[in-house]
C-alpha cells in the first residue's frame, strides 16, 4: 500500500504560503476583509462551543495614518470566550492545520485554518509577530509574541509572560498589509450583517477613522449547540471511506515507550528484562487477560522476535496480510526490514482479524448515522457484497463500488439534523425587529431536509415598511451564521426571490422590503471557491421556496389589511374634497344662498360604498 | 319672400333648459341637506344601448341608464365634474356667454374638479347632453371649427349687445361664419327656395362667385367636411322653420356619401340627441354612378375607403335606395372623384351644367 518512492514534501504552512490566493488573501483589500472574517468567526465559534454569550471587540488601526492605502494596519480582536490553554497557544496559532474543529457538525469555519492563514499573511507582509493574550480561568493571562517558521510549520516564540487579569478570553493582534479605504464598506457590512444573524452577541468595531460601530445583544439565550455526529452514507466519498477504514482497521498501536510500558504492566514484567522467548511464554499464559492493543503488540513481537529493548528502537511501517509480510524501520540500522509471517501461527490469525477489520455490516452500523443492522444487511444485498466481507481486505475497485452503492442506495433514512445549529425563530425575529423596526415582520424555520446526505435547515424572515429606508427588495443571505456579501447575482436565494411574482402578494413597485435567509448545513453547496453564493440544489431551492411562500402569504394578508386602511383614508379624503364642491355648485344651480348642511356626511364614519 | 311666424323658439328652449338645470340642482341640494349622497341617472351611451329608430330615421339611445352616485368613491370625481359642468352651463346660459369644448376644459381648472385632459371633459359634456337631452350648443358650448353660410336670409340677433339687430346673409361676399350668435339668431325672412350644402370651402366660394344663390334662389352652406352640430342645427332650422328643401353636394366617395347621411339622420355618437337631423335632406351627388355618367377623372379607392364601404353596408340606414346602390357601385368600380373633377370641363361647368341637372333631379328623389 505505501510506496517507497519519495516526493519532495512541503509543510502545510509552506503550502498555504504558496497558495494564499485560494484562502482569500490575494490582495490588500481582500486580505484585510478575510482576516477580519476569520478572527471574528473564530471568536464566535469559540464562544458558541462553550455556551458563552459572545462579546467581541475588533479594532483596525493604521500604523501610520498619514500614508496612503495600501498600508500596514494593526488588526485586533478580543473576545470573552474560553481562551486557549497556555501550552496549546503556540501550536494553535503557530502551525497550520492544528485545529479543534475536525468533526461533522455545523460551524462557521471548518478547521480553524483561516485564522492561522491571516496570521501567516500578516507575517509575510509586515514581518511582525503575532500577539496572543489568552486566559482560560479569568485570573491568569498568558501573553505570547511569536512568529511562524513557515518551512518547518512550527511556532517561534519571541516572548512569553503571564500576568493577572479579571476576565477570561482570547485576544489576537496582528500587523498586516491592507487597504481599508477599499475594504471598509465590505468590513462594515460584514460586522452589521454578522450582528443581525448573531443577535445573542455584542459586536463592537472601532474603525481606523475613530468611528465606533456597536451592536449590542438583543437576546440572552443561545441556540442549542449542535452535536457531533457520524456521517450519512449519502454524503460519503472514496477518500472519506478510506480514512474511516484506516482509523478502524489499522488500529495497530504505535509501539512507543508508553505502549511498551503498558505491555510490560499487563504481562507483570514492569521491572524485569526478559528474553524474547521468555516474554512469549509469559504472553501465552496471560493471553486471556490482555487488552486488545497489547494482544496486537504481542502478535507483532512474535514475528519480529525482539525483546523490549530492541522493540523500542523500531517503528512498524506496514502490515501486509495479503503477502504475509511485516515491515519495520530499524532506527539503529536506519533501514527498513521485512520479515515473513507464518500464516499458520496463532498470532498471524490474531493480527489478520485486526487488520482485516470488522465485517461490512458491523462497519456500516457502527460508523454511519441512520444505519442499523437490518438496513446494513439490505444494503449489502443491494451492493452485492457479502455481509461478512471484511472491509480491511477491500481493494481499491471494491472501495469505489462500495462508495457508489452507499451514495445510490435509497433506503437509508434522512440525515440526522441534530448536528445543525439553526438560530431559531424567536432570536431571528428579535434581531430583525431591532435592526429594521419594520411595520410587518414574520419569520419561519423549516423542518430539516437533506441534499446528497447533508442535512440542512432553512430559516427565513421577511420585514416590510417601518424604518426600512431601502427601496426595492433587499436580501440578506447567510450560511451557517456567516453573511454572504458578494456574488449574489447567481445565488439560489436570489433566484427564488426573483422568481416570485410579488404583485400576487400585493407588493408593488419598489417596496421597502427586507428578506433574511439563513441556510444551516454541515456542508453548504457553494458555487465557487469564494464561498459567497449557494448553488441551486433542487432540495434547497424547494425549501427556500416553501419558506418564502409561507412568509409572503403572511405579508400579503398584512398588505391587504393595510391596503384597506389606506383606501379608507383615501376615500375619506376624496369625500372631504369633492362633497363641498358639489355643495357649492348645486347651491348656485338651485338658486339658494346658503350651502346645504353636508358636514356630517364627511365626518361620519364609515362611508358604506355603493357599487353600481 | 318667406316669412317666419313670430315665435321665440330659442328663448323658450333656453328657459326650459334653465328650469331643468335648476331642478337638478335643487334635487342635489336637498339630498345633501338631508345627508343623502346624491346621484344622477344618465342614459347609457354604450354600443349595446344605441339602436336605430326607423320611425324618426336616426340612431337613438335605448332604455338603459347608468347611475352615477356620489357615494361610490370611484364615481365621485366624475359626479363632481358633471355637477360642475351643470353649474358652468347654468352660468353660460344665464349670462348669455359662449364657450367651446377647449374653453370648458380650461375653465374647469379654476374649480379644482380635476379633469385629467380635454378628452375627459369632452366626455362629461356629452354626459350632460344626455342628462338634459339637449345638444351642448343649447348650453352655449359651441364647436371651434366654423362652417359658413351665404344667401338671401335675414336674421335677427339675440345675443347680448346685438338684440334686435338684423343682418342679411348675402351682404358679405365671404359668407357668414356659423357661430354662436348666428346659431341663436331668429330667422326672419328669405327669398330662397332651396338650401345647398356643399362639403368644401373652395366650392362654396365658387358658388358665391357664380351667384348660385341668385341663379337658383339658394342659401349656400359650407359644411367644411363633416358638418358640425351647429351647422346641422341651422340646416334643420332652415328646413323646419322656413320649409326649405335641403340638398347636399359632396365628393364622389364613400366619405362624401356619409357626410350627407349624417346631415340626414345623425350619427351614432349623437344618439342621445334629437333635433340635429334633417330627414328630408337629399344627397344629390357626386354619386358613384355620376363618375361614369359624366366621365369624371378619378383616383383609385384606398383600402380604408373599401373597408368603410363594407362597414356602411351593414348600417341599417344604407339598406335601400341610392344609399345602398351607390355604395355597391363604389365597390364595383373601386374609384372615386372629387367635386373639383368637373373643372376638367371648365371652371364653371359644375354650376352651369351639373348643378341645374341635379337640382332638377332632387325634386323627383
Amino acid at each position: 500500500m505505501s510506496s517507497k518512492e519519495t516526493f519532495t514534501q512541503i509543510s502545510p504552512s509552506e503550502f498555504f504560503y504558496r497558495n494564499r490566493d485560494l484562502a482569500g488573501f490575494s490582495n490588500p483589500t481582500r486580505s484585510l476583509y478575510t482576516a477580519v472574517r476569520e478572527f471574528i468567526e473564530n471568536s464566535l465559534d469559540a464562544c458558541d462551543q462553550k455556551g458563552i454569550l459572545p462579546d467581541v471587540h475588533m479594532s483596525i488601526k493604521a500604523v501610520d495614518a498619514e500614508k496612503p492605502d495600501p498600508k500596514q494596519y494593526i488588526l485586533s480582536v478580543r473576545d470573552n470566550g474560553p481562551g486557549i490553554e497556555s501550552k496549546q497557544v503556540p501550536l494553535a496559532f503557530g502551525t497550520v492545520l492544528y485545529g479543534s474543529k475536525f468533526g461533522l457538525k455545523q460551524a462557521r469555519g471548518m478547521f480553524g485554518l483561516g485564522a492561522t492563514m491571516a496570521i501567516l499573511y500578516g507575517q509575510i507582509t509586515t514581518n511582525k509577530p503575532l500577539i496572543v493574550k489568552s486566559s482560560t480561568d479569568g485570573k491568569i493571562q498568558d501573553e505570547y509574541e511569536m512568529l511562524l517558521d513557515i518551512q518547518k510549520n512550527k511556532p517561534v516564540i519571541l516572548k512569553h509572560e503571564t500576568k493577572e487579569v479579571a476576565k477570561a478570553g482570547l485576544s489576537l493582534s496582528i500587523r498586516l498589509e491592507g487597504d481599508y479605504s477599499k475594504a471598509g464598506s465590505k468590513i462594515r457590512d460584514y460586522v452589521y450583517q454578522t450582528s443581525l444573524i448573531t443577535p445573542y452577541a455584542t459586536i463592537t468595531f472601532d474603525d481606523p477613522k475613530g468611528d465606533r460601530y456597536r451592536y449590542t445583544k438583543v437576546v440572552r439565550t443561545m441556540p442549542p449547540s449542535p452535536t457531533i455526529i457520524r456521517p450519512h452514507p449519502h454524503g460519503i466519498d472514496v477518500e472519506t471511506i478510506r480514512r474511516m477504514l484506516l482509523d478502524t482497521h489499522y488500529q495497530i498501536p504505535a509501539v512507543d515507550d508508553n505502549m511498551i510500558l503498558k505491555v510490560r504492566k499487563e504481562l507483570g514484567l514492569a521491572n524485569k528484562n526478559l528474553s524474547y522467548s521468555e516474554i512469549m511464554d509469559k504472553t501465552q499464559k496471560k493471553w486471556k487477560a490482555l487488552t486488545r492493543p497489547v494482544r496486537t503488540v504481542m502478535a507483532l513481537m512474535s514475528f519480529l522476535k525482539m525483546d523490549f529493548e530492541k522493540l523500542s528502537k523500531t517503528t512498524i511501517e506496514e502490515i501486509d496480510i495479503g503477502n504475509k509480510k511485516l515491515t519495520y524501520w530499524d532506527f539503529g540500522e536506519s533501514q527498513s526490514v521485512s520479515v515473513d509471517m507464518d500464516p499458520e501461527s496463532f498470532y498471524y490469525k490474531q493480527l489478520a482479524s485486526t487488520v482485516q477489520g470488522e465485517t461490512l455490516t458491523s462497519f456500516l452500523s457502527k460508523r454511519f448515522q441512520r444505519v442499523g443492522p437490518t438496513t446494513a444487511l439490505k444494503f449489502a444485498e443491494f451492493a452485492k457484497f457479502k455481509p461478512e466481507h471484511r472491509i480491511g481486505t477491500m481493494t481499491n475497485q471494491e472501495l469505489v463500488k462500495l462508495t457508489d452503492a452507499l451514495q445510490s442506495f435509497d433506503d437509508f433514512m434522512a440525515p440526522d439534523p441534530s448536528c445543525l445549529a439553526p438560530l431559531g425563530e424567536s432570536p431571528l425575529e428579535k434581531g430583525m425587529q431591532r435592526f429594521f423596526e419594520p411595520d410587518f415582520l414574520a419569520v419561519v424555520q423549516r423542518g430539516a431536509s437533506a441534499y446528497s446526505g447533508f442535512p440542512f435547515i432553512i430559516e427565513m424572515g421577511i420585514a416590510y415598511g417601518g424604518k426600512i429606508s431601502s427601496r426595492g427588495i433587499k436580501v440578506y443571505r447567510f450560511a451557517n451564521r456567516i453573511p454572504l456579501l458578494y456574488d449574489e447575482g447567481s445565488d439560489v436565494v436570489l433566484k427564488v426571490v426573483n422568481d416570485t411574482d410579488w404583485s400576487r402578494y400585493k407588493v408593488k413597485g419598489e417596496p421597502p422590503l427586507v428578506i433574511v435567509s439563513h441556510i444551516c448545513s454541515t456542508r453548504i453547496p457553494y458555487k465557487t471557491v469564494g464561498k459567497e453564493n449557494v448553488a441551486d440544489r433542487p432540495e434547497i431551492e424547494r425549501e427556500l421556496k416553501l419558506a418564502l411562500l409561507s412568509l409572503s402569504r403572511k405579508l400579503s394578508s398584512f398588505m391587504s389589511k393595510r391596503g384597506q386602511a389606506e383606501a379608507a383614508i383615501k376615500r375619506k379624503n376624496l369625500y372631504s374634497k369633492y362633497i363641498p364642491l358639489i355643495a357649492q355648485f348645486c347651491t348656485e344651480l338651485a338658486g339658494k344662498k346658503k350651502e346645504p348642511n353636508y358636514k356630517k356626511m364627511i365626518t361620519e364614519e364609515p362611508i358604506v360604498e355603493e357599487k353600481t | 319672400m318667406k316669412k317666419k311666424p313670430k315665435k321665440k323658439v330659442s328663448v323658450d328652449k333656453q328657459s326650459t333648459l334653465a328650469d331643468l338645470l335648476r331642478k337638478h340642482g335643487a334635487q342635489i341640494y336637498d339630498d345633501l341637506d338631508k345627508g343623502n349622497f346624491p346621484k344622477f341617472s344618465i342614459p347609457s351611451r354604450s354600443v349595446s344601448n344605441i339602436v336605430y329608430d326607423k320611425k324618426i330615421r336616426q340612431y337613438i339611445l335605448g332604455a338603459n341608464t347608468a347611475v352615477r352616485s356620489s357615494r361610490n368613491s370611484s364615481q365621485l370625481r366624475s359626479f363632481t365634474q358633471l355637477m360642475w359642468l351643470a353649474f358652468f352651463a347654468n352660468r353660460l346660459t344665464s349670462q348669455k356667454k359662449s364657450s367651446t369644448l377647449r374653453d370648458v376644459y380650461y375653465s374647469s381648472q379654476a374649480f379644482e374638479v380635476d379633469f385629467e385632459d380635454q378628452a375627459e371633459s369632452d366626455n362629461i359634456i356629452v354626459d350632460l347632453e344626455a342628462v338634459l337631452a339637449s345638444p351642448r350648443e343649447s348650453f352655449h358650448v359651441f364647436p371651434e371649427e366654423r362652417s359658413s353660410v351665404f344667401g338671401d336670409l335675414t336674421i335677427e340677433y339675440t345675443v347680448p349687445g346685438y338684440q334686435g339687430k338684423k343682418t342679411n346673409l348675402s351682404d358679405h361676399p365671404d359668407g357668414y361664419a356659423i357661430g354662436p350668435s348666428l346659431t341663436t339668431a331668429e330667422l326672419i325672412e328669405t327669398s330662397a327656395e332651396v338650401v345647398i350644402a356643399v362639403e368644401k370651402g373652395g366650392l362654396f366660394t365658387r358658388f358665391i362667385e357664380e351667384q348660385v344663390d341668385k341663379k337658383f334662389k339658394a342659401i349656400i352652406v359650407d359644411t367644411g367636411g363633416q358638418a358640425p352640430r351647429s351647422t346641422r342645427t341651422l340646416l334643420k332650422r332652415l328646413h323646419d322653420e322656413l320649409s326649405l328643401p335641403v340638398v347636399i353636394l359632396t365628393d364622389g366617395d364613400v366619405y362624401g356619401e356619409h357626410i350627407a347621411m349624417v346631415i340626414k339622420s345623425g350619427s351614432a355618437n349623437a344618439a342621445h340627441l334629437r333635433g340635429l337631423t334633417v330627414p328630408d335632406a337629399k344627397w344629390v351627388g357626386v354619386w358613384a354612378t355620376d363618375i361614369e355618367k359624366y366621365k369624371l377623372p378619378t383616383i383609385p379607392m384606398t383600402e380604408s375607403d373599401i373597408k368603410r364601404c363594407h362597414d356602411l353596408l351593414k348600417d341599417p340606414r344604407y339598406q335601400e335606395g341610392i344609399w345602398k346602390k351607390e355604395l355597391e357601385v363604389f365597390l364595383k368600380i373601386k374609384r372615386k372623384a372629387e367635386l373639383e373633377a368637373f373643372s376638367k370641363y371648365g371652371l364653371t361647368n359644375i354650376t352651369d351644367k351639373y348643378l341645374p341637372h341635379k337640382l332638377e333631379l332632387a325634386k323627383s328623389l
